[in-house]
């Protein structure tokens, strides 16, 4: 983890709220790992105060360009993907090429090879489930995957066809992608899930390695059905940041242990976790 | 003391002015300004010697070694490390923290490992730096602070307490320490008794008059006194009409604070003869300054750790310009604040 001030390149809006940032930070870049986050501070303000915590969503040696002769060279921009939702993000929405930001990364722990790969080898496919901005945490090990010549399929659901994106990175690294959105106006009309529970009906004697990543609600029910079918799944949990480095024990969820090790941080033990890790509390679930 | 840490650091401007390349500062200025004047800004709190007045709040920087490559750690004053409580503790469910404006409240819940563990696994490595260590204590109980303290005083390298009085007490009602004077007095008094270490009782502003609390703690054998904990707060989400914390309410931090933490300070110190450390929202060297001449020995950096790892160190540099514009020693600083006659106080 290394604590800088970078430059951002580009800030590019997408459908429905969401921005592509792109920041230049070499050090940082090839530091990251598939699955980890970093901490994103708006510079020179004392009434929003925290970092907010993003998604590494890919790491790139030129600012979304030509991809030829770029392979070899070592990364050098961070892209971020995020939607505005509150004070955070709308700062962040206002950035423009050349601005500073603070930048607290890489951070957490990610989805890590040498923790999947058995898994990923043993199963028939990977499956990625993605859940509105969750896709952001699942770009870098698909593309780990990839490399690996793992086959892969990804589930992507949102509210509506604004919040689908991201996508194109995606279309190079995974076999086949099932799209699904609340209102219909794009692929399967309702949750993610839904899909996603008739491919494992459908494939009762397929082995999976599923990875997730979005809103609690859709993490719960997707842990679920990977559950009732018997795959393994690693989850990326998002929760509030206070620091994003361990000390301030805000961001902690529920895990199986007693005392003090029945609470986890999202942002250091996590945010990647094995789903039967999790102790899924109800209330919180409801509320977001 | 005073002539002794004058004389010292008139030697070591004498020693720094040979061979220094001379300053040039423009003005009329130039001529007050005696070449390589080395401002003092070690301070003492209860018998503890710092090496400037900058540490870091309970809570904040866990227990040190997370921000050892980010911060150099021995460039602090002290750090006081996350509150321990005799058996480990798991904290409160999630949601733990809401940033408000200029601000944010925390009802993390105390998650700590407890005493013994801190002893085996923290301080070791505590104990190799500079910057001193200094253990935030808190139970819910009088028997159980003094129990903590007896495990904790076997700890080699704990320079002082710092006693968390805004716990509820459980044995009797759940009446929190810090906002009852008797409970106070009866809990200092305990502590005192049982602690190998000094002690410094960090105070809770939710009360009615900070100076009532002072004066309690400084009576019952307190050290020092430290001062702002955080003020209780709440937010609520209009969606779904419920809290923002799952614990309903939690303190709030951070620079929306720092007017009434000084405030508490200035108040404090004039009712006590005790040393004060100020702790409120302090996230520039400006600020720590407000705290010092409101009569401050020492200055806690909380809230602004989090966004700002290097904010401690900015600060103690700040603090020795400062010094070293206004030539004057850090001792000179403390409670130097001037009130013109026709002023209320």
């Amino acid at each position: 983890m290394y604590d800088e001030i970078v430059a951002v390149t580009e800030n590019r809006p997408l459908t429905g709220g969401h921005f592509l940032l792109s920041l230049d930070s070499p050090r940082q870049a090839q530091a990251t790992r598939p699955g980890q986050f970093a901490m994103v501070r708006v510079l020179g303000r004392s009434d929003v105060l925290l970092r907010r915590p993003m998604s590494i969503y890919d790491v790139k040696a030129r600012d979304s360009g030509s991809r030829r002769g770029h392979a070899s060279k070592p990364p050098r921009i961070m892209q971020f993907l995020y939607k505005v939702v509150g004070r955070g993000t709308r700062l962040m929405a206002e950035l423009k090429p050349g601005d500073r930001v603070g930048l607290l990364a890489p951070l957490g722990h990610g989805f890590y090879e040498e923790e999947y790969m058995p898994h990923a080898q043993a199963a028939d496919e990977v499956l990625h489930v993605a859940g509105g901005i969750g896709i952001a945490a699942l770009l870098l090990p698909a593309k780990q995957l990839a490399k690996a010549g793992i086959r892969q399929k990804l589930f992507f659901g949102g509210r509506t066809k604004a919040d689908l994106v991201g996508l194109d990175e995606f279309k190079p690294v995974v076999s086949q992608i099932k799209l699904a959105t609340e209102n219909g106006s794009r692929g399967h009309r309702g949750y993610v899930t839904q899909p996603l529970q008739d491919y494992l009906k459908h494939h009762p004697n397929k082995k999976f390695l599923v990875l997730a990543c979005g809103p609690w609600a859709m993490l719960y029910a997707t842990v679920e059905l990977a559950r009732k079918y018997g795959h393994p799944c690693l989850v990326s949990m998002e929760n509030r940041m206070g620091c994003g480095l361990g000390v301030c024990l805000g961001c902690c969820i529920r895990v199986d242990g007693q005392g003090h090790e029945a609470y986890q941080r999202v942002c250091t033990e996590g945010p990647v976790f094995w789903a039967e890790k999790i102790v899924w509390e109800e209330e919180t679930i409801a509320k977001t | 003391m005073a002539e002794r840490t004058k004389k010292r650091a008139k030697s070591k401007g004498a020693a720094r002015a040979v061979g220094q390349t001379p300053v040039s500062v423009a003005g009329s200025a130039a001529n007050k300004q005696r070449t390589g004047f080395v401002p003092q800004i070690e301070t003492e709190i209860a018998g503890v010697r710092c090496q400037n007045p900058v540490w870091t709040a309970s809570g904040t920087f866990g227990y040190g070694k997370e921000f050892a490559h980010l911060v150099d750690l021995n460039q602090l004053g002290a750090i006081v490390v996350k509150g321990i409580s005799p058996e480990p503790m798991e904290g409160n469910p999630s949601p733990r923290i809401y940033e408000t404006e200029s601000g944010m409240l925390n009802a993390i819940g105390l998650q700590n490992v407890g005493a013994k563990r801190f002893l085996t696994e923290k301080l070791p490595f505590l104990r190799t730096l500079r910057a001193r260590c200094i253990v935030n204590v808190f139970a819910y109980s009088t028997e159980d602070y003094v129990r903590c303290i007896e495990i904790l005083n076997e700890g080699e390298g704990i320079a002082a307490y710092e006693l968390n009085i805004s716990c509820p007490n459980t044995r009797c009602g759940g009446m929190v320490y810090g906002s009852d004077a008797k409970l106070t007095e009866e809990v200092v008094a305990a502590a005192k008794k049982a602690a190998r270490f000094p002690l410094i009782v960090k105070l809770s502003p939710n009360v009615t008059d900070i100076t009532v609390f002072a004066r309690a703690a400084e009576a019952a054998g307190a050290d020092a006194l430290s001062l702002v904990n955080t003020f209780v707060g709440m937010a609520i989400d209009v969606e779904t009409q419920t809290p923002r914390l799952s614990n309903v309410t939690g303190g709030l931090s951070g620079p929306a604070i720092k007017p009434v933490a000084v405030r508490m300070v200035y108040q404090a110190a004039r009712a006590v003869k005790i040393p004060i450390v100020g702790i409120g929202g302090i996230a520039t060297a400006e600020d720590a300054l407000e705290f010092l001449i409101a009569g401050a020995r020492a200055v806690q950096v909380g809230t602004a750790n989090f966004y700002a790892p290097e904010t401690s160190l900015r600060i103690v540099e700040g603090i020795r310009e400062y010094c070293r514009r206004k030539q004057v020693h850090l001792s000179d600083l403390v409670g130097s604040l001037k009130i013109p006659q026709a002023s209320a106080s």
